[in-house]
């Protein structure tokens, strides 16, 4: 099984052209060099997995693609067009869709409207209609309801539609959150350690949702995980970060056999 | 130019005030997290306790300094009972809930001590016991050769009071920080501010530290209704005053000792400042009054959009 | 036993998405609406409807305004008495340059001054947030606080320096000013919170409801997801504003009425109206009425109440036990249940559609 998915995963939509191109990319708060030098891109299609050890810089990472932090040093290139100091709001209407380490939703309401507030940038209609909640609007919704409660079958949360997302297990929680970042459609989807925290059988799932979201939709992924089977077999190329600096790059089989790689993970004698 | 002079004199004296309140307030805040609304009006309540003692001992024929330290006691003795009580009614059953809940707590706080204050000792405004507890009370004229108009001896009034207030609020300020530099009470409050839990797991006691910290705020909070009885009286006209203390904490970042007082005299300046030069600007010199009651709230809305983590905060990182 | 949603099915999402989809809800909705306009105005003393229903009202209003902005979006204001205070002094000059136009319009009207004034003291609401936002909020209060006594052009330049309300009418009937009567006017005030309470919902069960709680739940997230910030933020001041706005001119217009001090608007009010959305409930619109219902009469109830159950009380003594009791219910209340008199009505409604079971 496990080798089945990691070939069919090499073998799989990654032929696409580059979407995102990352180059010499610093970032630093006050002294502390998060991110120094790091270039890779991630092509139309694939599954880019972004691995190291704690503090290597993964989640930064992940925050200056999606505009939250912003580089001091080097260019972002997304669909041909380099990138200007941006704001988040402005990858989001790209098409750069985000899950977070620490589950990020919105506690106080239901699963069904954290999904339907990842529809926002898709819903139009004004403050009048709003009003009035009818007409116009109420079809806006409904249609959107309906987009949504695919999105809630494919995850298989029926059960959780209405329920606060508070009162969830974090691993349905975290599901809950892949929802609200596919109810965005994007193009890139970027995966903050989705699989945190899970037991196996989570594990399993979660592993297979990405693939089907991958296979299915066609989305281009960038998934930060620390379990390496998970990574091994999901992705179709890695990147390696170590204190901010990159150590390698390839397919996994190739990432697996860096001595680099080793020696990161396992501490080297000096 | 002498009259310059005196505006910025009173600025500096209310200055110091504010920053009396604003540092009872950084106090809690540093200490349990907890926005304390109540600390002005901790300001009234503690000075009203120090006078209404007093006239009730004079009423028994018990008077002068002797009848005011004894007041001064009884007032110390109510605001640990009051740090007790908050303790124990208040913080200890709402821990762990929101900031806005425990805000809220100390709303409630407020009006219960107005509505304590006012059934005891009544509603009207008393006169502070200056005299009595040997504080000085005169003033003197300072002479500043060619400093007034048309090149004439300028003249500016200083309060003895005004000079005391400053002094004493000077030894307090220098009192607690040691007391939070080098006492092993001081270590831990500064534990607890920087984690709740960590602080616990190393088996400091959060329920001790609180009362300790309203405790402390409660004296501060003396200390100030006495500065401040002096000068005008004792009434809860002067919470709304008190108000005046939150765009300090602004300036001076909620955490921050040294802001609060750096705060506090540039708001008690700036707003004095404000009174004479803005007032005839925005609305004539006589229909314009009472630009104070908003300038001092202006100053910190223009400081926050341009430093919104205050005078001496940390650049603010935010994570995810 | 009666409360039960089996066998209610829908077959919709529309139906599914109505705010309340269970039957035995609306019937309840019906017959409280129904009492509202019959049995209130026919039955409630002179007194009760003056004094009692009509503060509530008004209270309600303002506390919606800002449990949308507390509540739904997260931010909290110290300026509810303020911006009350515009609409009250917007409708005022309103009606005072076009007196032909119906009062009601112009209550309605004069929310959108509201609304402009509280966009503009909402724009730090970009840069800070909590606390820092709170005191920023005051600056607004303080200032226009200071507008109302000192530009005497707001007030007509009357003597009394205070707004002096105009008789208006609708239909021949006086709707505002010393004829009109209690019953008109509380059915008039009546008719502009259930209008507005139709539409705050509306708003919150849709997109822009949803944007609020994004950002007052996660603001980073909800930026990640390409909502906003400032946008967003500002409407929610607009439309808090708007409610508040109304509430004021109602408030002056159709409770007060002439003559009254200005003073009602002064930062007690904004503070009475945070009790009112903490005790409520933060984030729901049933709460806003339990909150104001409860403010709102505590002080009626103590100065009438207390003598009547055999306890005397002077005028100043209630004014004091008004300040104790509020304040120890605040405290009492928070520790009972921090999320307001809202979270105890769904928790009842929870257990009665188990009943007579206990799970």
């Amino acid at each position: 099984m496990k080798a089945d998915v990691g070939q069919m995963g090499a073998a799989g939509p990654a032929a696409g052209a580059v979407m995102l191109e990352v180059k010499d990319v610093s970032l630093s708060f006050g002294g502390v060099k998060a991110i120094r030098g790091v270039s890779f891109d991630i092509k139309r299609g694939e599954i880019r997995a972004i691995i190291g050890p704690n503090g290597a810089g993964k989640t930064s990472m992940l925050n200056v693609i999606n505009g939250f932090y912003h580089p001091q040093a080097g260019t972002i290139t997304y669909k041909g067009a380099q990138r200007e100091k941006m704001r988040p709001y402005i990858a989001a209407s790209q098409g750069i869709a985000r899950t977070f380490q620490n589950v990020a939703l919105f506690k106080g309401m239901s699963t069904l409207d954290n999904i339907m507030t990842g529809r926002t940038l898709k819903m139009h209609k004004g403050l009048g209609w709003q009003m009035l909640r009818y007409g116009p609007a109420m079809a806006e919704e409904v249609r959107h309801r309906e987009v949504v409660e695919k999105i809630i079958d494919f995850l298989e949360i029926e059960a959780i539609r209405k329920t606060p997302v508070g009162k969830l297990p974090y691993g349905l929680q975290k599901r809950v959150e892949l929802g609200r970042a596919l109810a965005m459609e994007p193009e890139l989807l970027l995966l903050d350690e989705p699989m945190a925290g899970m037991n196996l059988e989570e594990k399993q799932d979660m592993s297979r949702f990405i693939i089907d979201i991958n296979r299915q939709m066609g989305t281009t992924m960038a998934l930060i995980e620390h379990d390496m089977g998970v990574v091994m077999d999901l992705s179709d190329r890695v990147v390696v970060l170590d204190y901010g600096q990159k150590i390698a790059d390839g397919t996994p089989a190739v990432v697996q056999a860096d001595q680099k790689v080793i020696d990161a993970y396992l501490g080297v004698a000096h | 130019m002498d009259f310059l002079i005196q505006t910025v004199w009173e600025g500096l004296v209310a200055g110091v005030l504010y920053a009396l309140i604003a540092l009872g307030f950084v106090l809690i805040f540093k200490a349990s997290g907890v926005f304390n609304f109540a600390q002005g009006i901790m300001v009234v309540f503690s000075a009203l306790t120090l006078v209404g003692t007093y006239e009730k001992l004079s009423q028994l024929g018990f008077k002068g300094f002797p009848a005011a330290m004894l007041s001064l006691v009884v007032a110390l003795a109510v605001m640990f009972v009051l740090a007790v009580l908050v303790e124990r009614v208040v913080l200890r059953p709402l821990v762990n809930q929101p900031d806005i809940i425990l805000f809220m707590a100390t709303f409630g706080l407020t009006y219960l001590l107005i509505g304590v204050g006012e059934t005891i000792f009544g509603g009207n405004p008393k006169i502070m016991i200056t005299k009595e507890l040997g504080l000085p009370t005169g003033s003197t004229e300072l002479v500043l050769p060619g400093l007034g108009p048309d090149g004439r001896n300028g003249l500016v009034l200083l309060q003895h009071i005004d000079i005391a207030a400053a002094i004493i609020a000077s030894i307090m300020i220098a009192g607690l920080a040691t007391f939070f530099q080098y006492t092993r009470i001081g270590r831990a409050l500064r534990a607890v501010a920087d984690s709740h839990k960590a602080a616990l797991s190393v088996g400091i006691s959060l329920n001790q530290i609180w009362v300790v910290v309203w405790f402390t705020a409660g004296i501060v909070a003396l200390v100030t209704g006495i500065m401040w009885g002096a000068r005008s009286d004792v009434s809860f006209g002067l919470s709304t005053v008190a108000l005046k203390a939150l765009p300090v904490l602004i300036l001076g970042g909620f955490t921050s000792i040294p802001g609060a007082i750096v705060g506090g005299l540039i708001i008690g300046i700036g707003e004095k400042l404000g009174e004479l030069y803005l007032a005839p600007m925005l609305l004539g010199s006589t229909m314009g009054r009472g630009v104070e009651s908003w300038f001092a709230f202006f100053i910190a809305l223009a400081f926050v959009m341009f430093r919104p983590q205050g005078l001496f905060g940390d650049k603010i990182i935010e994570r995810i | 036993m009666f409360y039960r949603e089996a066998g209610q099915f829908k077959t919709t999402y529309r139906d599914d998405m109505a705010v309340f989809p269970i039957l035995q809800d609306r019937i309840g909705l019906l017959v409280i609406i129904s009492l509202a306009i019959f049995a209130i105005p026919l039955l409630g003393s002179k007194f009760f409807i003056s004094s009692v229903m009509i503060p509530f009202l008004v209270f309600t209003l303002a506390a919606m305004g800002l449990n949308i902005l507390t509540g739904y979006t997260g931010l909290i204001s110290l300026g509810t008495g303020a911006f009350m205070g515009v609409g009250a002094f917007a409708c005022y000059k309103l009606t005072t340059y076009f007196p032909n136009v119906n009062i009601i319009v112009w209550i309605l009207a004069s929310g959108l001054f509201s609304a402009a004034v509280g966009v503009m003291f909402g724009i730090p609401s970009l840069r800070v947030k909590g606390f820092y936002l709170a005191v920023a909020t005051l600056a607004a209060q303080f200032f226009l606080q200071w507008c109302f006594v000192r530009i005497p052009w707001l007030f007509n330049y009357n003597v009394s320096g205070a707004i002096e309300v105009p008789e208006r009418t609708l239909l021949g009937l006086a709707i505002t000013g010393p004829r009109a009567t209690p019953e008109v006017r509380y059915l008039v005030l009546l008719g502009i919170v259930a209008l507005m309470t139709w539409v705050a919902s509306n708003i919150l069960h849709g997109r822009i409801g949803r944007k609020w709680m994004a950002v007052r739940d996660m603001d980073i997230a909800a930026e990640l997801m390409g909502i906003k910030m400032l946008p967003t933020k500002l409407l929610s001041f607009a439309v808090s504003s708007y409610y508040c706005g109304v509430a004021g001119a109602c408030m002056m217009f159709l409770w007060y009425g002439g003559g009254e001090a200005n003073d009602v608007f002064d930062i007690n009010a904004s503070f009475n109206v945070l009790f009112m959305v903490i005790i409520g409930g933060l984030g729901s619109l049933i709460g806003s009425f339990f909150g104001a219902a409860f403010i709102s009469s505590l002080p009626t109830t103590l100065k009438f109440g207390l003598p009547a159950m055999g306890i005397p009380i002077t005028g100043a003594t209630a004014e004091h036990m008004t300040f104790i009791v509020t304040g120890s219910l605040i405290i009492f209340f928070l520790i009972v249940e921090p999320h307001g008199l809202a979270r105890l009505w769904q928790i009842a409604k929870e257990k009665l559609r188990l009943w007579p079971f206990p799970y």
